[in-house]
């Protein structure tokens, strides 16, 4: 029943972006982000209940906790950086909006570093 | 966290938009533009409220902090 509520915020989200774009442009995309602030803010229950399960299952499997939380991180600032992303480009900014997936990439490479070294370490390590 | 704040936002830029015709009318640019501004930052606290919000609860839940 959620998905309701989230499809009806969206429209009325874009029909109010729509409705005030040739009077005032600035206030109408305004709306359109607050739509997409209260879609987030509705799926955030369902997000804590996958996290939940998934670092039960990882801690399960024997994952040690530093791999689980940079993971959990790279999630985390993929999903912002995707957010923020696009309401640059529905501004119309894609300039903006590359910049900001471009950082939001290399943030993700760096925090991903550690685990790409245990890799090689463990690969080097099994060879003969 | 409603439907309600996306009708205040579209309430507050109809009004400016409003306010700003008639302003423009009685030819006061110079208070339409200040309109246009008083309008936009109080649609910007609003929204900022909420995006921290959503920022906050979403850099504990990854863990982001």
């Amino acid at each position: 029943m959620e998905i309701l509520k989230i499809i009806g915020v969206g429209l009325i989200a874009a029909v109010s972006f729509v409705a005030l774009r040739d009077a005032k442009p600035e206030i109408a995309f305004l709306t359109a982000a607050a739509g997409c602030v209260i879609i987030a803010l509705m799926l955030i229950d369902y997000l804590v209940e996958i996290i939940v399960t998934l670092t039960g299952i990882a801690g399960k499997v024997g994952l040690d906790g530093a791999i689980i939380s940079s993971i959990l991180k790279i999630i985390g600032i993929g999903y912002i950086t995707e957010f923020a992303a696009v309401l640059c480009e529905d501004m119309g900014v894609r300039s903006v909006a590359d910049k900001i997936s471009l950082g939001g990439k290399i943030i993700i490479m760096f925090l991903s570093l550690p685990i790409f070294t245990a890799l090689i370490n463990l690969i080097t390590g099994l060879l003969p | 966290m409603d439907v309600s704040i996306i009708f205040k936002i579209a309430a507050i830029g109809i009004l400016t938009a409003m306010i700003n015709q008639i302003l423009k009318k009685s030819d006061k640019d110079e208070i339409a533009m200040l309109v246009t501004l008083a309008g936009l930052i109080t649609v910007l606290l609003m929204i900022i409220n909420m995006v921290s919000q959503l920022f906050g609860s979403l850099s504990n839940l990854f863990q982001l902090y």
